[in-house]
């Protein structure tokens, strides 16, 4: 008994020490740790754009290594920040855009224009520019790139809208939406649906933004006044609830269960055939390609309101940074500007299915564009073009996707009236963001 | 005396370094934390007791607690009664068989709570699951519990219980393992029957476990936010939006550390309260 | 056996009429906790393109092991062994800091017993709750300059599981009669000798339930697992489940296999020890 007690112990010791040691030799001084949810290791393939990535500009750059720590990614930046605060923050680290502007004002992001983004050519500057580019600058310093780029827009599914003789360039108006997804709702003689003409996802747990926020943007423009109130009963806004709330209870092209599906939920209902359009982001296109095959998963921006084809989406992302007290802020800096410069955007496209970063980058590809399964790239770039919105980081917006659902819910499962359910979510959000 | 008393605390010393290094101090340090101004993630400088106030002024706490109630107390009144059952049941089986039932009791605390919780929801709550699926192929309706506040309300205690019945288990059948055989034989001697025996001899030598399981239970239904978050979200609506939903929202959604963090201590505090509670009414002593 | 026959004897059978209505909730108990495992089991050797097929399909597919590859690609030997070594060495610390506190409380009689006692049971909530305590947590904690070490983990589920421990293991001391120590002083044992001779041995299928929930609770931690260490060689096995549950939706397959695995130590930490649980080591012990 104590000698197998013993042995056992040993054996535990020598564990540790191995993994120990393993552990150690990692650190060298021209290394520098980059906190992600994407883990290099893996074989997904965003994640094995990033080990390419990587690979490259360590293969560039003798002697530099980039340590990638993957992070649970809702913790990350709450994380990051307190990190921050004790000296321990890594040197590159992927924030959030709901927690962008406190990361910047408080004063851990360095501002790469002084790193690398100063010395680029006009052209490359141009290349760059867009929205994603201005939500970074403050002040005249830029604080962040974005990557993964995420647009949230409309899911369906080719075959069914061909099959209903419906052509999904013309669906620019609310009315004609609602039609198609009446065709597109199957149901069996007996009178059970078998399939919905339109998801949604109402759940307050991880939520993308429903309906009622294009059709408030298209309306109204902003969701919040200039101090960060929230402007949800608004005319724009009851109607917009409306909309989204008759889907379930007028139309019935969306199933009640709605109130409790999250964003999973829904993507799962899609994947098995039991809803025929979704709203859906852009990033996911290309796990559900995978999932069930690519001719039959299409993507789509919003109807539109008063003459216009389109109501904005909402657009997103992750805001990449350096640490401003870090010890390799210039290597970091350099690792920023590669993972966000041409060659990479190129494997971020074709090997990780991201939408492209930069304006160049489609016209290098023109073949992977053309393919009519990669079509969702070119729709979501439109839409981040010409139809988008980012939320703002003058403040903080966290909840509002939230607050937003869970009026849904009560007017469908309280059976309050849109414009007491959004005084409610209005009251709440300030309330929760003191304001 | 003395060097009795010296024994007896260098007997504690080590569970007491243990805890007081890992879990008493950063509660000082967290009730520091909770007095300041945190902006930005950062403390920014004294705030009173501002993040209390704010909490108090909410109007809704009153509807969450009594949420947050009624959840608990009846999760962990179904708990312990499904728990003691079996595990009396489990006593009395033979060894074999009794590794096995209790392999299966244990199962769904075993699995990760996340994905617990997940696969519950899948076989048997999604309408795209298992038992949705068998309802309708045997000719039942749909079956969508989670659109209505009851429902949904239910169907949290329910997995809440699911998830900690095999807990129970294993700490009241340590308990009941614990009783010597020689007290039940002597009052089965006297005559006593079955029920009786348990009444009056079982479940006073079970006070310790159950008080055990009681407030374990009661702290972990109270403080969870996984199980919650991932079956329903807190809706529909406010319908299943109980405290550890709040908290967590309060720190990772609005991103109002200050305010969580305040709100956090507040129910550690309530929690004490409710274990010297229980302590008190069951009249135990240590 | 002497033991079945014994146990026959004080533990009289139930009646069939008992057994037949006990058949149905004990059918309903196993359909309601193993279906769920089942089910996770089946979708993690699924092909990606059959885990959402309506009708849901349970044979008929060729099953894959692409999504257990993925699983180990991603770090799981690593993180499983790690994670080995961060229960295994909280549940030998709870409990060696257990018995003897456990011992202490009950047979001893010291200023502040009671309230030092409360201050262990006061102490379960600190444990259980506090994602909310999370960020306060980790600042004390690169304060004290343990983050992202191999020993944080350990010393932080040996503490979170403590309260517990102890009070488990103090209920077993509680069942031992105080004679069995008054015989052992007789034979000229000290205190220490009566906790290494008399408590250790008959406390063994308390220490066995405790180091049951010892071990189950840190294998199955996922907060403190997840802020408290940077480094993927240090990432205990939760994190690592979790991270399938990514930013771009629920990979079910790698999720449910990962899911799957993680569940092996515990059934064989169960199979070691859970034998002491039902095996009543304190029968019969008191003699005459």
């Amino acid at each position: 008994m104590k000698r197998q007690f013993t042995r056992r112990a040993a054996l535990l010791a020598g564990l540790a020490i191995a993994t120990l040691a393993g552990g150690m030799a990692e650190a060298s001084a021209q290394t520098i740790r980059m906190w992600t949810f994407l883990n290099p290791a893996g074989n997904a393939p965003r994640e094995k754009a990033l080990a390419e990535i990587i690979a490259n500009f360590e293969k560039a750059n003798p002697g530099a290594k980039v340590s990638v720590e993957p992070q649970v990614w809702d913790q990350m930046t709450p994380k990051f920040l307190a990190a921050a605060q004790q000296g321990t923050a890594p040197d590159i680290v992927w924030v959030i855009t709901d927690l962008l502007g406190d990361a910047i004002k408080s004063g851990s992001l360095a501002d790469l224009n002084k790193l690398f983004a100063d010395k680029w050519s006009t052209e490359r500057k141009k290349d760059n520019a867009g929205a994603y580019w201005d939500l970074c600058q403050v002040d005249g310093k830029q604080y962040c790139m974005f990557q993964s780029r995420n647009y949230v827009g409309l899911y369906y599914r080719p075959d069914l809208l061909k099959e209903a003789g419906i052509d999904p360039d013309k669906l620019t108006t609310w009315p004609a939406f609602i039609d198609a997804a009446k065709k597109l709702t199957a149901k069996e003689p007996a009178g059970t649906v078998t399939r919905y003409g339109f998801g949604q996802a109402w759940s307050e747990a991880q939520p993308d933004p429903q309906i009622v926020i294009p059709y408030m943007l298209a309306k109204q423009g902003d969701l919040f006044d200039a101090q960060g109130r929230a402007r949800f009963a608004t005319a724009a806004g009851i109607e917009g609830l409306t909309l989204q709330t008759e889907m379930v209870t007028k139309h019935e092209v969306t199933p009640k269960l709605v109130t409790s599906w999250t964003v999973d939920d829904l993507y799962e209902q899609f994947s098995a055939g039991r809803v025929a359009m979704i709203t859906g982001a852009s990033v996911r296109v290309s796990t559900l390609q995978a999932r069930m095959g690519k001719d039959k998963v299409g993507f789509m921006l919003y109807p539109g309101v008063d003459g216009k084809p389109h109501s904005p989406g909402v657009m997103a992302g992750w805001a990449v940074g350096v640490w401003s007290k870090g010890k390799n802020v210039d290597l970091a800096g350099k690792f920023v500007e590669y993972m966000g410069g041409a060659e990479a955007d190129k494997i971020w496209v074709n090997v990780g299915g991201q939408t492209p970063g930069l304006a160049s980058t489609p016209a290098t590809m023109p073949d992977f564009i053309a393919d009519p399964a990669n079509a969702y790239l070119a729709v979501a770039g439109k839409g981040s073009a010409t139809a988008g919105w980012l939320a703002p980081i003058a403040f903080s917006v966290g909840g509002y996707r939230q607050a937003l659902n869970k009026a849904a819910q009560e007017v469908v499962t309280n059976g309050l009236s849109p414009k007491e359910a959004l005084e409610r979510a209005e009251r709440d959000f300030n309330r929760r963001n003191n304001r | 005396m003395r060097s009795s008393n010296v024994s007896a605390y260098s007997y504690i010393a080590p569970a007491f370094a243990l805890l007081g290094l890992v879990l008493f101090a950063p509660v000082f340090y967290g009730g520091w934390y909770s007095l300041q101004d945190i902006r930005y993630g950062a403390p920014m400088g004294f705030a009173g007791f501002k993040n209390f106030a704010r909490l108090l002024d909410e109007p809704d706490m009153g509807a969450t607690l009594l949420r947050t109630f009624i959840h608990t107390g009846f999760s962990v009144v179904i708990t312990i009664a499904i728990a003691l059952g079996l595990a009396v049941w489990i006593d009395h089986l033979a060894p074999r068989f009794a590794f096995l039932v209790q392999i299966i009791v244990i199962v769904p605390w075993i699995i990760s709570t996340v994905v617990a919780a997940l696969l519950f929801r899948w076989v048997f709550l999604n309408d795209i699951g298992l038992a949705a699926w068998a309802a309708r192929a045997l000719g039942f309706g749909s079956f969508q519990p989670l659109t209505s506040p009851a429902g949904a309300m239910s169907l949290l205690i329910a997995i809440s219980v699911w998830k900690r019945v095999g807990y129970a288990v294993i700490i009241l059948l340590a308990g009941l393992k614990s009783i010597p055989d020689d007290y039940n034989e002597a009052a089965r001697i006297d005559g006593a029957n079955g029920w009786q025996i348990f009444r009056r001899i079982t479940l006073p030598l079970l006070k310790t476990p159950l008080l055990l399981v009681a407030i374990v239970l009661t702290l972990s239904n109270i403080n969870t936010v996984e199980t919650p978050l991932v079956t329903t979200g807190g809706g529909p609506g406010d319908a299943t939006r109980i405290l550890a939903i709040d908290v967590y929202e309060r720190a990772f959604v609005n991103f109002d550390l200050g305010g969580a963090t305040a709100m956090a201590l507040l129910m550690f505090a309530g929690n004490i309260i409710l274990v010297v509670a229980y302590v008190r009414f069951t009249k135990w002593k240590a | 056996m002497a033991g079945t026959s014994a146990s026959a004897l004080l533990r009289p059978k139930l009646g069939l009429g008992a057994s037949l209505a006990l058949s149905l909730p004990i059918a309903a108990l196993i359909v309601i906790n193993l279906l769920p495992l089942f089910w996770g089991m089946l979708t993690s050797i699924k092909p990606e393109s059959v885990i959402f097929a309506m009708p849901p399909r349970f044979v008929g597919f060729g099953p894959t092991n692409v999504h257990y590859e993925r699983v180990f690609v991603s770090g799981f030997a690593q993180s499983f062994m790690i994670s080995l070594f961060y229960s295994g060495v909280a549940v030998v610390m709870a409990l060696a800091c257990a018995l003897p506190a456990a011992y202490a409380f009950d047979r001893f009689d010291f200023p502040f017993r009671q309230s030092l006692f409360l201050l262990v049971v006061a102490s379960i909530p600190l444990s259980l709750g506090a994602a909310a305590l999370l960020i306060p947590n980790y600042v004390y904690f690169v304060h004290l300059g343990l983050v992202n070490t191999p020993y944080a983990l350990p010393l932080i589920y040996a503490a979170h599981q403590l309260p517990m421990a102890i009070w488990v293991v103090k209920g077993a001391i509680e069942a031992i009669p105080r004679e069995l120590d008054e015989a052992a002083i007789i034979d000229g044992a000290t205190r220490f000798g009566v906790l290494r001779h008399v408590m250790l041995p008959l406390s063994r299928p308390a220490l066995g339930a405790a180091g049951t929930l010892a071990f189950v609770g840190s294998w199955n931690e996922f907060v403190a697992g997840s802020v408290m260490i940077d480094a993927p060689w240090l990432r205990p096995i939760q994190p690592l489940i979790y991270s399938f549950i990514g930013f771009f939706g629920r990979e079910w397959g790698p999720l449910t296999a990962a899911a799957t695995l993680a569940i092996v130590p515990i059934l064989i930490v169960f199979a070691l020890l859970g034998r002491l649980i039902v095996s009543g080591l304190t029968k019969g012990s008191v003699k005459g």
